[in-house]
C-alpha cells in the first residue's frame, strides 16, 4: 500500500472508533414524563436515574450507595436521619446543588399533584442547618427510611422556577415534562417523546465514570418481534425484554447474546377471603377456609409451570419477597410441597370431596404469560376437582375488576419499592383502610400481622426486626394468605461487544455500559 | 343543487355527531386509564380524586358534551399519558403518517395499473399468470406477517434496509419530512410496500378487468382495423376508459390507507398517528383516542362528501330537479 493511503485511512479509523461508543437501546414502553416527580412508574424512574440523582442510589448489587451525600446517620432517639451532601456538585445548567435543593426536591415529590408523595408520609419536617447537611425528622423511628428514597431525585430550585416547573403535573404540562437537569451522568439532550431520547455524557460529573459511551439513544419499540429483528439486525445495541419465547432462539443466533436474570417481581395467587359467597352465588366461599387455600397451594405445579412456560427461566418463590431483598425470611424458604393426593384429602376435609367451581380474573398483558401461566393453573387445580373459569382480560380493565370484588381468586405480582419485606406487609398483607393494604383485594386479614407492621416499621435493632419479619412470614404461609409462585424472570438481549449490568429492579444504568469494537 | 350539497353537508355532520357518540359509550369498555396514571403506591382516595378530575364519572353523554365544546374551540384536551395537548401530538405525528400514506398510494396507483395493464394485454402470458398468483398472497395474507417477512429478509438476512422507524428527518416548520435523507428514503420502502401491497393488487385486479372489458367493445376492434399502433390502441383508448372506476376506488381508499395505516406503523414502529392511537388504546388515552376516531371519520365522511359532489358533477342525472322530469 503506497504511504498516502495509509495517511488516508488513519482519520478514518478514528472516526470510527468515536462512533461505535454510539449506543442505541430499546424498550416496550417510552417513559412517559421526563418530570422525577410526576409519575410513579419503571420506565420514567429507570430512565430518569440516567439524568437525575438522589440523596442515595443502588449498586449493582441494589445495595444502598452514597450518591448526592456522601453520607448519613440515624439523628439521636430516632427522630429521624442527618444527611451530609455532597460538595461542589453542579447540575447540568452549571447551578451549584445545595440543601435548598433537597428542600425543594422534598416539597415538590411529596405535593398532592405527585405521584412519590407516599415515600414521604412518614416525614414530620426537613430542615438544613447549613447548605451541605439535611436533616429529616420522621413521626417514628424508621430504619428503612435511606432505602425508601432512593429513587427520590433532586431537581434545581432556580431551575424548577425560572422555567414555572415548581409542581409536577399529572394530567398537564410543564417545562420539565419535556426537559430535564439533574447531577446525574448523563444530560437529556433531545426528547421526542414515543420516538427517541438522546443522552450526552455529563462531562463535568462529580464521579469518574465507568461507562465509554458518547452518546446514547433510546427509543421505543412497541411490537417485540420488531425489537428482536432490530437486535439481529444490529440497528439496536440492546433490547429490554426479550419474550420469552424468543429468547432460545436468540441464545443461538450468532452476534447476540441473552442476559437473563430475575427481577424481585413474585407472582402469587390471591382469594377472595371476605365475601360470603362464591362470585356466582352458589354457597358459601369456600376459600374463607384455610384448608381450601392450602389445597390449591399443593395443587399447583410450580416446577413444570417454570419448565414449560417460563422455559427455565424463573425461580420458585415461599414468600412475598424473593430471596435477596431485606427482610426476607430464611426460616421460611420452602414452598408446600406438590402434592395431589393430599391436596384431595385437604378438600374433602374442609367439605369438599368433589370440588366447586369458582371465577378466576388473570391479566392477559401485565406479567410474563400471564395467562398461559393461569391456563396451567386451571388444569392444575382440575386435577383435584377445581372448576375453575379463567377470565383473562387487558390490565387496563383488570384492576377495576379486581377493586370492584369481581372474583373469587386471581393473579397478582408484587415488586417491593423499597427492597424491603416490609413493603407487601404494608400493601398485600395488612387488613384493606384507606391508607394501609391498599393492594389486599381479597381482604386478607390477621390481627397479628396487623399489630407487628407499626413496630417493624419503627424497629431499629436488626435482629429483632427480622425475628418480627419471619413471624409475619410465618403467619402468611400457615394461614396461605396467598400463594407465591415464582419470581418473574428477567431476560434483555444485547449484541456481542456491550457489556451492561442487569438490576434486579429492571432498572438499565447506563453508566456502566462500555462497547468496545 | 345548492340544496342537494346542503343535504349533503348536513348528513355528514349527523354521521360525524354519532360516530363521536358510539367513541364515547365504548371508552368506558376499553379499560379505566387511572392506574395507569397512578403508581403503585396510590390510595383510594387518590383513584377517586383523580377520576374526579378527569371526570371520568359522568355518563358518557356529559363526557362527549364536554369534548364537543372544546373540540368546536380547537381544543381536544390533554392527553393522559404524554400530558401535552392531544393536537400539539397529532400535528407532530401527521407528517409521517401522511408521507407514508402517500407513497404507499403512489406506488399502488404506479405498479397496480402497470400490472393491471400488462396481465390484460398478455392475458395468456406465463408471466401474467403468474403475477395474477402472487397477487393472491398480497389479498390473502395479513399486512402484520408481511411486515414481519420483509423485516426479516431485508433487514436481518440482508441487512439492506432498517427494521424500523423513520430515519433521520428535516424540520420544515411544523413539517417533518423523511424524503431529504438517505435514511429517511431508505425506512419509507419496506412500510410503503407492506401499507400498499393489498391496495395495489385491488386496483392490478380491477385495471385488469376493467381493461378485458373494454378489449372487447366494438370501438377498440375498429381501432384496430383503422390500422391504429397496438400502444395506441391500449393506451389512448382503452386504458382512458377503464380509469374512472379505477379513480373511484382509489379515492376511497386513499383514506382507508391513512386509517389502516395502524397495523403498518406498529410492526415498523413508524411514529405516525396509527402508532400513537395503539399507545393510546393501551394507556386508556381517552382525549388522545377520541381526537384521533373524529380525525378519522372527519376524513372518511368529508372524502365521501366530494366523491357525491363529483358525481353530481359528472353525470347530469343526479343534478336536475325530479319534479322537472327530463
Amino acid at each position: 500500500m503506497k504511504p498516502h493511503h495509509i495517511a488516508a485511512a488513519f482519520p478514518l479509523l478514528f472516526a470510527t472508533a468515536a462512533q461505535s461508543a454510539e449506543f442505541t437501546w430499546a424498550s416496550t414502553t417510552d417513559p412517559q414524563t421526563m418530570d422525577p416527580h410526576a409519575v410513579n412508574s419503571t420506565p420514567v424512574l429507570g430512565f430518569l436515574n440516567n439524568v437525575y440523582e438522589g440523596l442515595v442510589r443502588r449498586g449493582k448489587d441494589m445495595g444502598l450507595e452514597p450518591s448526592l451525600a456522601s453520607r448519613w446517620e440515624p439523628m439521636d432517639g430516632g427522630a429521624g436521619w442527618r444527611f451530609h451532601l455532597r460538595e461542589g456538585v453542579r447540575f447540568h445548567d452549571g447551578a451549584e446543588f445545595t440543601a435548598e435543593d433537597v428542600l425543594f426536591s422534598w416539597r415538590r415529590a411529596s405535593s398532592t399533584d405527585s405521584d412519590t408523595a407516599s415515600w414521604f408520609a412518614p416525614v414530620a419536617d426537613m430542615r438544613a442547618p447549613d447548605p451541605y447537611t439535611v436533616e429529616i425528622l420522621t413521626t417514628a423511628p424508621n430504619p428503612i427510611f435511606p432505602d425508601s428514597i432512593a429513587n427520590w431525585m433532586i431537581m434545581d430550585s432556580g431551575w424548577a422556577a425560572a422555567n414555572g416547573a415548581e409542581t409536577p403535573a399529572k394530567d398537564g404540562e410543564t417545562f420539565a415534562t419535556l426537559n430535564a437537569n439533574g447531577t446525574g451522568p448523563f444530560r437529556l439532550t433531545e426528547r421526542q417523546p414515543g420516538l427517541r431520547s438522546v443522552l450526552e455524557p455529563n462531562t463535568d460529573w462529580w464521579e469518574q465514570a465507568d461507562h465509554n459511551l458518547t452518546r446514547a439513544t433510546f427509543t421505543p419499540i412497541q411490537n417485540p418481534a420488531t425489537a428482536v429483528a432490530a437486535l439481529l439486525s444490529g440497528d439496536i445495541d440492546m433490547i429490554n425484554p426479550v419474550p420469552i419465547q424468543d429468547a432460545a432462539r436468540l441464545e443461538q443466533s450468532p452476534g447476540v447474546r441473552l442476559i437473563r436474570g430475575t427481577e424481585t417481581r413474585v407472582i402469587m395467587l390471591g382469594f377472595d377471603q371476605s365475601s360470603e359467597q362464591l362470585l356466582s352465588g352458589d354457597g358459601a366461599n369456600p376459600f374463607r377456609d384455610v384448608r381450601v387455600r392450602r389445597a390449591v397451594a399443593m395443587a399447583v405445579n410450580v416446577s413444570a409451570i417454570l419448565q414449560t412456560i417460563m422455559r427455565g427461566s424463573a425461580e420458585p418463590a415461599a414468600q412475598l419477597v424473593p430471596d435477596g431483598i431485606r427482610g426476607h425470611s430464611a426460616l421460611y424458604a420452602a414452598r408446600p410441597p406438590f402434592d395431589p393426593a393430599a391436596a384431595r384429602a385437604l378438600l374433602g376435609e374442609a367439605g369438599y370431596p368433589d370440588g366447586f367451581a369458582f371465577d378466576l380474573k388473570c391479566p392477559n398483558d401485565r406479567y410474563l404469560n400471564d395467562a398461559s401461566v393461569c391456563q396451567a393453573v386451571v388444569s392444575m387445580l382440575a386435577q383435584i376437582g377445581l372448576t375453575a373459569t379463567l377470565d383473562a382480560m387487558p390490565v387496563r380493565n383488570y384492576w377495576p375488576e379486581l377493586r370492584a370484588d369481581n372474583f373469587d381468586m386471581y393473579l397478582l405480582g408484587w415488586s417491593p419499592g423499597t427492597f424491603d419485606a416490609e413493603h407487601p406487609l404494608r400493601f398485600l398483607a395488612h387488613t384493606p383502610t384507606d391508607t394501609l393494604g391498599t393492594w389486599n383485594f381479597g381482604g386478607y386479614s390477621n390481627a397479628r400481622i396487623d399489630a407487628l407492621l407499626p413496630q417493624i416499621q419503627s424497629e431499629i435493632d436488626e435482629t429483632t426486626r427480622q425475628a418480627m419479619l419471619d413471624e409475619t412470614a410465618k403467619i402468611l404461609q400457615d394461614e396461605v394468605a396467598y400463594v407465591p409462585l415464582y419470581v418473574q424472570p428477567l431476560l434483555w438481549g444485547a449484541r456481542d461487544g456491550v457489556e451492561l449490568t442487569q438490576r434486579p429492579d429492571d432498572f438499565f444504568m447506563l453508566r456502566w455500559v462500555r462497547v468496545d469494537d | 343543487m345548492l340544496a342537494y350539497i346542503l343535504r349533503r353537508v348536513f348528513q355528514s355532520a349527523l354521521v360525524l355527531l354519532v360516530v363521536g357518540l358510539v367513541a364515547f359509550s365504548m371508552f368506558r369498555f376499553v379499560g379505566d386509564p387511572v392506574d395507569n396514571m397512578l403508581g403503585q403506591e396510590r390510595t383510594q382516595a387518590d383513584i377517586e380524586r383523580l377520576r374526579d378530575t378527569l371526570g371520568l364519572d359522568d355518563p358518557f353523554p356529559v363526557q362527549y358534551w364536554n369534548f364537543l365544546g372544546n373540540a368546536v374551540q380547537g381544543n381536544f384536551g390533554v392527553s393522559y399519558r404524554q400530558g401535552r395537548p392531544v393536537s400539539e401530538i397529532l400535528i407532530e405525528r401527521a407528517p409521517a403518517t401522511l408521507e407514508l400514506a402517500a407513497v404507499s398510494g403512489v406506488l399502488a396507483l404506479t405498479f397496480g395499473i402497470g400490472l393491471g395493464v400488462f396481465t390484460a394485454i398478455r392475458r395468456d402470458g406465463f408471466a401474467a399468470n403468474a403475477i395474477m398468483t402472487l397477487s393472491l398472497v398480497g389479498v390473502s395474507l395479513p399486512t402484520f406477517l408481511i411486515g414481519i417477512l420483509l423485516i426479516y429478509l431485508f433487514s436481518v438476512e440482508l441487512g439492506w434496509l432498517p427494521s424500523f422507524g423513520r430515519g433521520e428527518v428535516v424540520q420544515f416548520g411544523g413539517w417533518s419530512t423523511g424524503f431529504l435523507t438517505e435514511s429517511g428514503l431508505k425506512a419509507l420502502i419496506l412500510p410503503s410496500i407492506t401499507l400498499g401491497l393489498y391496495q395495489m393488487t385491488l386496483i392490478m385486479r380491477l385495471v385488469r378487468s376493467e381493461m378485458l372489458e373494454v378489449l372487447r367493445t366494438d370501438y377498440i376492434r375498429f381501432a384496430r382495423a383503422r390500422g391504429l399502433s397496438e400502444r395506441a390502441v391500449n393506451f389512448r383508448h382503452a386504458l382512458k376508459n377503464t380509469m374512472v372506476p379505477v379513480i373511484t376506488v382509489t379515492g376511497l381508499q386513499l383514506g382507508s390507507i391513512i386509517a389502516f395505516a395502524i397495523i403498518t406503523e406498529t410492526v415498523f414502529q413508524w411514529p405516525g398517528v396509527g402508532l400513537l392511537f395503539i399507545n393510546a388504546i393501551q394507556f386508556v388515552d381517552i382525549p388522545v383516542m377520541a381526537a384521533y376516531l373524529m380525525l378519522i371519520s372527519v376524513m372518511f365522511v368529508g372524502i365521501n362528501l366530494i366523491v357525491d359532489l363529483l358525481y353530481v358533477m359528472i353525470d347530469p342525472r343526479l343534478r336536475g330537479d325530479p319534479a322537472k322530469g327530463h
